[in-house]
């Protein structure tokens, strides 16, 4: 009797969560599946048909998915790469006990705490190439002019600096979490047995914040490889040329700007495989999310 | 027990909130105009709920692509404003959408009559409904100079050149003779007419590979990297900048400006964009009005209320003391022929600016040509494609987005 009380009450409170779920994600996403099959567009959103696979095959034929794959791996991985080598050696400074700790602590997360749209439109501003603070900066003291956004690398770069300034304060929040919960017991011990600075960090501080830094870089990744709105903001919504585009970026500019919905939704079911397939074989590869005391 | 005040607490709330709901009825008008001319419509807007006093009447502003994309969203579920302030060319992809609700069910004959009709229809008719009232018409692109650099603005593009050279080498680094937002192709429209051609055919076909297209770039493509005269990477904000610093002599830009740069103590004349020297045409921007279209959304008395406030907004008096106030070219007979205006120079500069401009096409395939011809136009400036190349890849790419959409 007990526990059908509890399985019924158990039940009761999970139910909002499933109808919500339900509502928000599931049904979208089957709805999204025929889109997909379907020939969806701006000349057929009201009488659109299903189609079958036509638009995954022009997806994957269309050199531009390959392209934009490629642009958003590179993205990705140079913005996680920087996120934490910038984000765990400010953590490992910060975790000394230097003066002014917490001010710099406090400093470092603006960059985080300032809304993304502002941040990337400001950046927007300094990479122009008349006006903007970084040409300025750069004619004055090398008697450079580089036309950030009107190049497709000078675009993509000045998305890169721009995301880079915004991902690094999560990794180092993260990475001072993992380094303040490592008992000084473990230094202590290596100090007896002669270890040195380096040797300390590779063998104690290292293996000690990966529990924590794995699913951090993994949810790194897959905001990274989702981060719509600074390539938008940065490039203009893909200036110049439709080139400075991640995929999702991509698919946005199919989807709400061509009205290619039916492609658009293809695109997005590619993208979904991708980073379910990363994610799940990263996260078991890498014991993410096993006790590493265990 | 305890928990029965509480629900009906929480019933009662419900209820009042949908009454509350009910009482406070809303017309919302979405446009894309500039906060001067907003404040003004508000306050018309304003003055007009006086006569219905269960209504609220509320302005609210989006940039031109959201709002042509959060409308399409809103509208399609069943939601929206009941009037969005938008170009002509959004009627196309509306009507497609079936967003918005013709309207001729709505005015009377006399009403349409005051609107004009030469050189461009102020009121948009499209596959044989009227579907826009337009509150202004024009919007084409002029040549706008500052009288500090040039008394008299140049008539043929060699001029042009001749001039803007010895004016930049005059005034050296960081200084040009023109600035634009060439980049965007709505920009480089006037030119493929100056070198006779157009962008669509009567059968809605892309015309984009063809001479005039190409040596229009080109000439673009000169004026900013073989003459240098114009800055190598210029967007509209940086364009404007320029010109309001007096680092730009002269820009190519729309009615919707003129007003900063004379309020910025400008002093500033309107000509037609010079003449092409090899055909002896003038360039032809697209013309087009500027109005109110309807929510399809609208339940009848809604949209008779609505279209008592397009009759009243795109009154003849309010009509005039915007075409004073904020320079923009009317949409009634009666005040376009308002001799007052004409005595306003730039007034008569935009009117002549229009006599050789084109209407904008409202048809759907306008929005995929537009589509098509920005990433290869772009790339010229890049370097990515030469324009004699870029004409074949916005024609495909054109061809591809209507074949897609329409099959």
């Amino acid at each position: 009797m007990v526990k059908r009380a509890s399985a019924a009450s158990v039940l009761l409170y999970t139910a909002p969560a499933f109808v919500i779920m339900g509502m928000v994600v599931i049904y979208p996403f089957i709805y999204n599946i025929f889109v997909s099959l379907s020939n969806m567009s701006l000349a057929h959103f009201r009488d659109w048909r299903l189609t079958g696979i036509g638009n995954y095959l022009s997806v994957l034929t269309d050199h531009t998915f390959w392209y934009f794959l490629f642009k958003t791996l590179l993205w990705t991985v140079l913005n996680v790469f920087f996120h934490v080598s910038i984000g765990v050696f400010l953590a490992l400074l910060l975790n000394k006990d230097v003066r002014g700790r917490t001010f710099f602590r406090t400093l470092l997360i603006l960059p985080w705490a300032v809304p993304q749209y502002i941040t990337a439109l400001t950046w927007r501003g300094m990479f122009n190439a008349e006006y903007g603070a970084v040409n300025l900066f750069l004619e004055n003291t090398f008697g450079l002019q580089i036309p950030w956004l009107s190049t497709e690398w000078g675009a993509f770069t000045a998305c890169l600096i721009t995301n880079i300034w915004l991902g690094f304060p999560f990794m180092m929040i993260v990475a001072l979490g993992a380094l303040q919960s490592i008992s000084d017991s473990y230094y202590e011990a290596a100090e007896i047995e002669g270890a040195n600075a380096w040797q300390k960090f590779w063998n104690i501080t290292l293996p000690l914040l990966k529990p924590v830094m794995v699913p951090a870089i993994t949810l790194g990744v897959i905001w990274t490889f989702n981060n719509f709105n600074v390539v938008w903001l940065v490039s203009n919504g893909g200036e110049p040329s439709d080139t400075t585009h991640i995929l999702v970026s991509w698919v946005y500019k199919a989807a709400f700007t061509y009205f290619r919905l039916g492609y658009a939704a293809a695109f997005s079911m590619v993208i979904f495989v991708l980073l379910f397939v990363f994610s799940w074989r990263f996260i078991r590869r890498t014991h993410a999310t096993e006790n590493v005391y265990g | 027990m305890c928990r029965k005040p509480v629900l009906y607490l929480f019933t009662i709330v419900l209820i009042s909130a949908g009454c509350i709901e009910k009482a406070d009825k809303k017309i919302v008008v979405w446009t894309s105009t500039r906060p001067v001319e907003r404040e003004a419509v508000q306050t018309r807007m304003n003055t007009f709920a006086k006569n219905y006093p269960g209504y609220r009447f509320i302005l609210l502003f989006y940039a031109p692509e959201e709002l042509r994309t959060n409308y399409i969203v809103s509208a399609l579920a069943g939601k929206g404003p009941a009037l969005v302030h938008c170009a002509s060319d959004f009627i196309g992809p509306f009507s497609e959408l079936e967003v918005i609700r013709p309207m001729e069910d709505l005015f009377s004959e006399t009403f349409l009559d005051s609107f004009i009709v030469d050189p461009v229809p102020a009121n948009t008719v499209f596959r044989g409904h009227l579907y826009q009232i337009a509150d202004r018409v024009g919007n084409h692109l002029c040549l706008v100079y500052n009288k500090k650099y040039l008394e008299k603005p140049p008539a043929t593009f060699a001029q042009l050149i001749d001039w803007g050279k010895r004016f930049v080498q005059e005034k050296g680094s960081g200084y040009y003779a023109l600035a634009w937002n060439y980049t965007e192709p709505a920009f480089a429209v006037p030119f493929i007419g100056g070198y006779g051609g157009w962008i669509i055919d009567d059968r809605f076909h892309p015309t984009l590979d063809t001479e005039p297209v190409i040596k229009a770039a080109r000439l673009i493509y000169d004026l900013a990297n073989r003459d240098k005269i114009m800055p190598a990477e210029c967007d509209y904000e940086t364009a404007n900048a320029l010109f309001l610093d007096g680092r730009a002599a002269m820009i190519i830009n729309g009615p919707w400006s003129w007003g900063t740069y004379i309020n910025s103590g400008m002093n500033i004349g309107l000509a037609r964009i010079p003449k092409i020297d090899e055909t002896g045409l003038w360039p032809t921007p697209t013309v087009f009005p500027m109005g109110y279209c309807m929510n399809i959304n609208l339940t009848r008395d809604e949209a008779e209320i609505a279209a008592g406030l397009i009759g009243y907004l795109t009154a003849p008096d309010i009509q005039l003391e915007f075409a004073r106030k904020y320079n923009l070219l009317p949409s009634r007979k009666s005040v376009l022929a308002d001799s007052s205006l004409w005595q306003n120079p730039l007034f008569r500069g935009a009117m002549e600016q229009m006599m050789v401009g084109r209407p904008m096409p409202v048809n759907t395939e306008m929005r995929w040509i537009w589509d098509a011809m920005r990433p290869a136009y772009q790339g010229i400036f890049t370097n990515q494609i030469t324009p004699e190349k870029a004409g074949g890849a916005m024609q495909s790419l054109a061809e591809k987005l209507i074949e897609e959409n329409r099959n």
